[in-house]
């Protein structure tokens, strides 16, 4: 008897359970650790919009969640790899900008308007962008080669490695270190790299994949020597290591240049905030906190005098010339785009 | 069906009985047919189809599938399906073998304790069962790791270079695996062995018998059930585990849960995943078969 | 000789259960951020997690998916056991039946937890509003609670037997009456352990959890299992033996509870 009441009451309380989500409310989807918790806040304090920020360690981890995990419909703004840009446009999972609503556009650095991946930016804004390359701890390799070698070609590891568990990035840096393009749709290109990074994985030096913070997080915490990284993920480390032991760099053979973007999902609840948040993302002062921060490179020509002289000289951050010479911009593969899904994922389980 | 029939000391006609039996069945076995039966069909006629570049199921019908499960995959050749399906099948029996073996003394032991002492004994079991998978699992990424009394113990007798953790790679899965079995093993073996027939065993001392054949022709037959549930509760789970093996084993053990996971992840893969998934299931139904024809009683507690 | 090597295998056993989380525990209160070197007691990382609104969120969604469903199961686990062991089921169907009913237990909760998947997935086809959340988590936990109460409660009936019913019956009790007086009384420890068993395993999954779940429904394990893709923190040592602290309670909180009753 007692149990039959418990029941109904329970069963009762779900009912009345789900309240509809207040208002002024904005989701955002976007990688760990790539927001300054100051500006949302600043941003509700300013606007009354309350930030809900969850976060996520992978690209593939993205998508799928917007593809088959309801995503665009919970999700009012997303941080993404500007690569990614026109899948989810072909997928119908992101809406077109309102440009009207979004003036400080015009901050933009000029090479970040109307790019390749993104024609006149109906669907996206850049947010922050870097590099792809090696963190490593100066104490135990010294001296380090500057190039993809330690990763792939057994006789020139130096010590243990995490790789990144970013499709496009690490079959990349295989490429490159091949002499091949990073965007290349040949297959035997790409079966290739695909092998080279098969063996470095099954290598005994290797200490498997990680996303997102997770390779720099564990040459920090000492789990490994070097790692696959992103320039900002890096400069953090390199900053916050109380030993000033740890170091980045851009192999030799080339590397990948990317930039993030801000999409809106296609069903995003609620879109005039997603709006509100990008134009305040992208003004000066706040491009300048930003970049402060994630210490990535800001696409925000605005915010350049706003940022410290060190920063705009760092390497790491803004690299040289004759670095950014090697560099390539991820493009889409089209068709092909099955073929690296299949190598990555024979990578990946074998 | 409609003559009367004395059922239970109850008077009624079968048909009124079995539509009883219906109505009161009717609701479980509804639930289970929309939510297990047929999203399994689901599953093995996705195992057919196709996916275009961008992630989307196609269902035209192809053994494309199966194809690359056979080994032929983007890399060319390779048995690396075929090892997967073995590493994890290995890992099945080496993990029931010694989760079992450990939950039989256990058994014996905590039946063996006063009644205060039992129900602690069986708390202690309990409790890690009410944590979550997760937390046993990154546990023991953190007692593995090189600054510990375990890394640092095979470093020292020079199993490991010195710094290193004890994972990812197998050990640290195997462990992480017969951790996570041991309570599923012993709550069944336990509730079996508290309902020993004691008399039997001593009636088998008398007559001087050695003590492994009082254990396997006394002891054992009895516990068949409890035995039979342990195995399964330990053999079924590892079949398809990837948590432990993702986290412990990094992407250098691979395993079919592994496997399954990511392409309901970020491969994006769902025909894929869904042949994959089907291969489980087979597996597990010959299991099942096998249970079936040495299951004596269905006593699980 | 025997005896030493039973403890010695019961020493292996409650070290290899109970040494990773005593590791845990103790470095939960390590004043260390990063690192495992021994930097002094501290309960920082306590106090921070009451400040977090997304783990305070996922342990409400956590209690929430395993009362519900463990409530649903139960319901369900336990008439569907009655219907199957208490009327004259001819052979046939029965032996296919009890196969459905097993299937759960005997098939790894990846597999049905990918079936769901493909099959949200396909109803999301046809109706673009479906969307995963707390009733699709709630779904595929009562999918495999059931399956775990129904076996318990057919066995607890199978060592009843229907010689009670009988009597009852000679005694010329009516079907409610035979239920309530007799039935549900003799049965009730064989249902409460069924809902225990469910709500334990609700509360250990982590598969099915984590295939089902939308944006805004994570339980504990999803987000620890995401926190720990950045690297294991001090804040996850805390959350874990806090939960670690809750299971104790939960589990001599019952026992204590079962021998009120007997």
């Amino acid at each position: 008897m007692h149990l039959l009441c418990l029941l109904c009451l329970l069963l009762l309380a779900s009912c009345g359970k789900a309240p509809a989500p207040p208002p002024a409310e904005l989701n955002l989807y976007i990688w760990s650790e790539y927001l300054d918790p100051q500006i949302p806040a600043d941003f509700t304090a300013k606007t009354g919009v309350k930030v809900n920020v969850s976060m996520y360690e992978s690209s593939e981890e993205m998508l799928a969640k917007l593809q088959h995990a309801g995503g665009a419909g919970q999700y009012d703004l997303a941080v993404v790899s500007n690569m990614l840009v026109p899948t989810l446009v072909h997928l119908k999972l992101i809406q077109a900008l309102d440009q009207g609503r979004i003036p400080n556009r015009e901050n933009l650095d000029p090479l970040f308007l109307d790019p390749a991946y993104d024609q006149g930016n109906r669907h996206s804004l850049a947010y922050q962008w870097g590099t792809v390359g090696l963190l490593y701890n100066q104490a135990k390799l010294p001296d380090l080669e500057p190039s993809w070698a330690v990763l792939f070609d057994p006789a020139r590891q130096r010590g243990s490695f995490v790789l990144i568990d970013e499709m496009r990035d690490q079959l990349g840096a295989a490429l490159r270190f091949l002499g091949y393009s990073a965007n290349t749709t040949d297959p035997g290109e790409l079966r290739r790299a695909g092998q080279l990074v098969l063996a470095a994985k099954k290598s005994p030096r290797s200490r498997g994949f990680e996303g997102g913070v997770g390779g720099k997080s564990k040459v920090v915490a000492g789990l490994a020597d070097l790692a696959v990284v992103w320039s900002g993920d890096a400069l953090k480390a390199i900053e916050e290591d109380p030993k000033g032991e740890l170091a980045y760099v851009v192999p030799q053979e080339g590397s990948i240049v990317w930039a993030d973007a801000m999409v809106i999902p296609a069903r995003a609840p609620n879109p005039g905030a997603a709006h509100q948040f990008i134009n305040y993302l992208l003004d000066a002062q706040v491009g300048a906190q930003l970049s402060r921060y994630t210490r990535y490179a800001s696409p925000n020509q605005a915010a350049r005098p706003l940022l410290p002289k060190e920063d705009l000289e760092n390497p790491v951050l803004y690299p040289p010339a004759e670095v950014r010479s090697h560099l390539e911009y991820q493009r889409e593969v089209g068709e092909a785009a099955r073929l690296y899904d299949e190598v990555w994922t024979e990578v990946k389980s074998r | 069906m409609d003559e009367p029939l004395v059922w239970q000391g109850r008077l009624t006609a079968r048909r009124r009985l079995m539509r009883e039996a219906w109505s009161c069945a009717g609701g479980g076995l509804l639930w289970l047919t929309l939510f297990l039966v047929l999203p399994s069909l689901l599953v093995g006629g996705m195992a057919f189809a196709g996916r275009d570049p961008y992630g989307q199921v196609v269902w035209d019908f192809t053994l494309e599938n199966f194809r690359r499960l056979a080994g032929f995959g983007a890399l060319g050749w390779s048995p690396a399906y075929f090892y997967i399906l073995v590493r994890s099948l290995w890992l099945a029996l080496v993990v029931t073998l010694f989760s079992v073996g450990l939950a039989y003394p256990l058994a014996f032991f905590m039946a063996g304790l006063g009644p205060r002492r039992r129900a602690l004994a069986l708390a202690l079991v309990a409790i890690p069962l009410c944590t979550n998978l997760i937390i046993r699992t990154y546990a023991w990424e953190l007692l593995l790791s090189p600054q510990l009394p375990p890394a640092r113990l095979a470093a020292w007798l020079g199993l490991i270079a010195p710094g290193e953790a004890l994972y990812p790679g197998a050990l640290g899965v195997y462990l992480g695996m017969i951790s996570y079995s041991l309570p599923f093993a012993v709550l069944p073996l336990y509730t079996n062995v508290e309902r020993l027939n004691w008399s039997q065993v001593e009636a088998a001392r008398d007559l001087y018998a050695p003590g492994w054949q009082v254990f396997a022709r006394v002891i054992l037959p009895q516990t068949l059930p409890g035995l039979s549930a342990a195995v399964v509760l330990t053999f079924v789970p590892t079949l398809g585990i990837f948590a432990i093996a993702d986290r412990l084993g990094g992407a250098t053990f691979m395993l079919v849960g592994n496997a399954i996971q990511q392409q309901f992840s970020a491969s994006r893969d769902y025909p894929f995943g869904a042949a994959l998934s089907l291969v489980l299931i087979l597996l597990t139904l010959a299991g099942l078969l096998l249970y079936r024809r040495h299951q004596r009683e269905t006593a699980l507690l | 000789m025997r005896g030493r090597l039973l403890v010695l295998a019961v020493a292996l056993g409650l070290a290899l259960l109970y040494l990773p989380l005593l590791a845990v525990a103790l470095y939960s209160v390590n004043a260390a951020r990063v690192g495992l070197i021994w930097q002094g007691f501290a309960l920082d990382w306590y106090t921070r997690l009451l400040h977090h609104p997304a783990i305070l969120d996922a342990a409400r969604n956590t209690l929430i998916l395993a009362l519900l469903s463990t409530a649903i199961s139960t319901l369900l686990g336990t008439l569907l056991a009655l219907g199957l062991e208490r009327y004259p089921w001819p052979r046939r169907p029965r032996r296919l039946l009890e196969t459905l009913v097993d299937l759960p237990v005997v098939t790894p909760d990846l597999v049905f937890a990918a079936a769901l998947v493909v099959a949200f997935a396909l109803v999301r086809g046809l109706w673009a509003g479906f969307e995963l959340g707390l009733p699709t988590m709630i779904i595929g936990h009562v999918t495999f609670q059931l399956s775990f109460v129904a076996l318990v409660v057919r066995s607890r009936l199978a060592l009843i037997g229907p010689t009670l019913s009988e009597a009852a019956r000679d005694l010329y009790a009516s079907s409610g009456q035979l239920f309530w007086r007799v039935t549900l009384p003799l049965l009730w420890p064989g249902i409460a352990a069924g809902a225990l068993l469910a709500f334990t395993l609700s509360l250990d999954d982590f598969a099915i959890s984590f295939f089902t779940a939308g944006p805004g429904s994570d339980t504990l394990a999803i987000y620890i299992y995401a926190s720990l893709r950045r690297g294991l923190s001090p804040e996850l040592h805390a959350l874990s033996t806090l939960i670690l602290l809750a299971s104790v309670a939960l589990v001599l909180g019952l026992q204590r509870l079962a021998q009120k009753e007997s």
